[in-house]
């Protein structure tokens, strides 16, 4: 056992990064020992104790709560010891251990815009540790041939693909870790001409700009270049009732991908998941099997997603458009995720239904250890997420407010 | 127990209905009223149902027993607190409720019967005609109002039409075979079914065929209800509504503080806070002996001793964590702020009491989830609660009595429909103006006669 202990969290951070790039060679490679599994989950876990506690030193809001349920540092080994902090106290307090005047960047969540939204404090070093968490375990998903996919098509070098992406720029919606995470991911992967493709609205609803769609979109299909679409499930479910009204679907060029993420809230008419993959394979030509859910949130630095894009750029065209039944959500790594019972807190088994709680390594700078509000079903491996528990937030008796995406 | 397939709703849950099914079983309902149940009198009905309710309090009637036998799986209620609800309720209906319900409603006990005038006048009589076919639609697993809904449309001698929630049909199922138990041709006039509530083969036909709809339930509910009944036939409809509790500082001394404790539990815990009866707030007014924090705590401690004598029910997930999300979030809030402290079931969700230093109403997420707040008074309260004011059904009271009747008073003006006693919220006598509306009238139709020459 190692013994060496570190003093700051930039520290951690930078244990974090070793940690995720040693993750990602590792225990991805089937050649991996389980010696080498077994030095990760060991590093990991001298990482979470101590995390915790210098989060716990440096996090007042946090500190005030483990306090309130008799938790501190020392006796905690392990990272299920640790009290997971409800997301809900994002909006009642500053979950932070940045200073006031080191927080040159804030993220909202999905607060409805009368309720207090959530508040993600981060400066130059979160960042860093939320871009370390992004990149690779998006890669892994949406492009596990990236390094191999500039000579595959057509046998000659290739540009990246191109990325259409749904929601509008970070500029005009800086608040927005969606819009961040896709920045990021656009910036790493994609030429800098893919266009963001939302707009904001003056209640600040979120919309699609369709000429821009409409360009990216036929270029795509003139130019034969795949197009790579992400976006939110309800701005697919506006861009597919777009096309469809307007007998403009198109079939994009094979090996083409969307990623869809978090819920509906109210926005436009929400769906099941395996009809709104239908509704993306209809107008858009993308098979199911190219089509990968992520679930995030603005209070989190990790993403999980359900499945991995096919590989490879000449996917037949009839691949299967429903997913399976219940694809698994993964968080990477360095993260630990668990499902447990509303009633006692206890793990629920396997089939069971309950609360998910993440504990988010890259989450730094802020609380690592936290209870969503989302329901989710845990299966052998992974869970399948069921959505938000109703509620849980009291909201007086104002209903249909409008809520704003991540 | 082996009931007779006699209702619609004892046949299997996958049987499918027809349009044409459900008109011939309005066109039997009437023709059997006009038979069986239009010849009798008032006093005849008052009696047996009467008589029926006794039944239904004693523990080995043998409907009773089966219901609470099949609890919580097909009522979504333990069987005590499902036993101590049918008992408040079927107490309530006794000779002289009924009888006082039609001579408060009606002026006369047998306006039903024949032509009555008034003690003033005898050149102008009048006598009330009740429908036909009634058509019943109740909502969600409480069965009270759909039980009490019956003995109404059974008072005044029509046949009636109950559609039940699909997920919890055996109260109002059982219901209707003890009367048809009592007397067949009674139950003859008796139709129950449950479906899916907005069933388009069912619902259209049937409305088409009512001469009344009743119907509670969501806004939504009663909006989709009203878009399939025809504009000829009445709807005697009751949305949701929330209920709470003022605590006047006078009542908040001595030993009595205790016996409000344990009234404002009953309350909360009655029908595991499903009811529109169910208080979501417990508001004390500052300044008493005990205050606002050691009367919740107090409550905690009532609705902890309940739990064992009437445990809730086990919750669906999506429902038990609503309410650990909420008190997550006051816990998050206790744990930096002196002004909200909770108090919670072990290891369960059982039962939970959040006060909070703010008097602004605040809709629970029920099942024994109860906010205490203190107040300055009541017009403090009402100024808190103007949110909901339209939405107010009934305000327990602690308080001594001068200041009770100044209250009611106030509370009647600003818009509330129900006044009664802490402790007893959800125990409504029988003749209790729901939504502030008459409880026979809006059911039935005169025919006045001048008979003078």
């Amino acid at each position: 056992m190692r013994t060496h202990r570190w003093t700051s969290l930039p520290e951690v951070a930078q244990q974090l990064r070793e940690l995720i790039r040693d993750s990602m060679q590792g225990s991805q490679s089937p050649h991996c020992s389980a010696g080498a599994r077994s030095d990760l989950v060991q590093r990991f876990d001298l990482l979470v104790v101590e995390l915790f506690r210098l989060q716990f030193e440096a996090n007042t809001a946090y500190r005030a709560f483990c306090e309130a349920r008799g938790s501190a540092p020392g006796p905690i080994t392990h990272w299920t010891q640790i009290p997971f902090l409800p997301v809900a106290a994002f909006k009642e307090l500053d979950c932070t251990t940045l200073l006031e005047d080191q927080r040159t960047r804030v993220f909202h969540s999905s607060g409805t815009t009368r309720a207090k939204p959530s508040r993600h404090f981060h400066n130059e070093q979160s960042l860093e540790s939320y871009e370390a968490s992004i990149l690779p375990w998006f890669k892994k998903h949406l492009l596990p041939d990236f390094d191999s996919w500039r000579g595959r098509l057509f046998g000659g070098p290739l540009e990246p693909p191109d990325f259409l992406i749904l929601t509008p720029p970070p500029a005009l919606c800086p608040n927005s870790s969606l819009a961040h995470m896709f920045e990021v991911v656009r910036r790493e992967h994609a030429p800098t001409s893919s266009p963001f493709s939302g707009k904001i609205a003056t209640d600040g609803s979120w919309s699609l700009n369709k000429p821009t769609i409409e360009t990216a979109l036929n270029q795509a299909v003139d130019f034969f270049r795949p197009l790579f679409i992400l976006g939110t499930a309800f701005s697919f479910v506006e861009l597919a009732d777009h096309l469809l009204s307007g007998n403009k679907a198109v079939v994009l060029p094979a090996g083409s991908r969307a990623l869809e993420t978090g819920g509906y809230k109210g926005r436009s008419r929400s769906m099941p998941k395996h009809q709104l993959y239908s509704m993306i394979t209809k107008t858009l030509g993308i098979p199911g099997n190219n089509i990968v859910s992520e679930y995030g949130m603005s209070e989190l630095s990790s993403q999980a997603y359900d499945s991995t894009a096919a590989i490879g750029t000449e996917e037949p065209r009839q691949a299967p458009a429903v997913p399976r039944a219940a694809r698994a959500f993964h968080f990477p790594p360095w993260t630990r995720s668990r499902i447990v019972s509303p009633e006692d807190g206890k793990e629920v088994l396997p089939g069971q239904i309950g609360i998910l709680q993440v504990f988010d390594m890259a989450n730094i700078f802020s609380v690592s250890a936290l209870q969503t509000e989302d329901l989710a079903q845990r299966l052998d491996e992974g869970f399948e997420l069921l959505g938000r528990a109703p509620l849980s937030e009291p909201r007086g008796c104002s209903l249909n407010q409008v809520e704003t995406p991540r | 127990m082996n009931l007779p397939n006699y209702f619609f709703a004892d046949l299997p849950p996958d049987a499918s209905f027809s349009p044409m099914l459900v008109l011939d079983a309005c066109h039997t309902l009437r023709r059997n009223r006009e038979r069986f149940l239009s010849p009798r009198s008032t006093t005849q009905m008052i009696r047996l149902l009467a008589a029926l309710a006794d039944n239904w309090t004693e523990p080995d009637f043998p409907f009773r027993k089966f219901l609470l036998a099949e609890s919580p799986k097909e009522t979504g209620f333990s069987p005590q607190t499902l036993a101590s609800g049918l008992d408040s309720l079927f107490k309530s209906i006794t000779i002289d409720s009924l009888t006082g319900l039609v001579r408060q409603e009606l002026g006369h006990d047998l306006r039903l019967d024949e032509m009555r005038g008034s003690e003033e006048t005898h050149t102008k009589s009048a006598m009330a005609v009740g429908p036909e076919l009634m058509v019943h639609v109740t909502a969600g697993n409480l069965p009270s109002p759909g039980i009490v809904s019956i003995i109404l449309g059974l008072l005044l001698r029509s046949a009636q039409f109950i559609k039940c929630s699909s997920d919890h049909p055996l109260a109002l199922r059982l219901f209707a075979h003890s009367i048809y138990d009592a007397d067949p041709k009674l139950g003859a006039c008796l139709e129950v079914a449950a479906w899916k509530g907005g069933n388009q083969i069912c619902e259209p036909p049937l409305f088409d065929q009512a001469d009344i709809v009743t119907a509670t339930g969501s806004d939504e509910t009663l909006e989709s209800i009203r878009r399939n009944v025809p504009s000829k036939t009445r709807i005697v409809s009751h949305g949701h509504k929330v209920s709470f509790a003022y605590l006047s500082r006078d009542a908040m001394s001595g030993y009595k503080v205790r016996r409000w404790a344990e009234g404002a539990a009953t309350d909360v815990a009655a029908w595991d806070q499903q009811g529109c009866l169910s208080p979501h707030v417990i508001y004390v007014q500052e300044g008493g002996e005990v205050n606002a924090g050691k009367f919740a705590e107090m409550l905690a401690d009532q609705l902890a001793r309940l739990e064992q004598l009437e445990p809730r029910a086990p919750l669906p997930v999506q429902e038990s964590a609503a309410i650990a999300a909420r008190r997550s979030f006051y816990e998050v809030r206790a744990s930096h702020s002196p002004d909200t402290l909770q108090w919670r079931s072990p290891e369960s969700t059982a039962w939970t009491v959040v006060f909070e230093n703010d008097p602004q109403f605040q809709i629970s997420c029920l099942n024994r989830f109860i906010y205490v707040k203190p107040v300055l008074d009541l017009q403090h309260l009402l100024k808190h609660a103007e949110l909901v004011r339209e939405k107010v059904s009934t305000v327990g009271l602690a308080a001594l009595d001068d200041e009770a009747r100044l209250l009611a008073h106030q509370l009647a003006r600003w818009g509330v429909s129900r006044v009664c006693r802490v402790g007893k919220m959800q125990t409504p006598p029988l003749a209790w103006r729901q939504d502030g509306r008459p409880v026979l009238t809006d059911l039935l139709r005169w025919c006045d006669w001048e008979s003078g020459s």
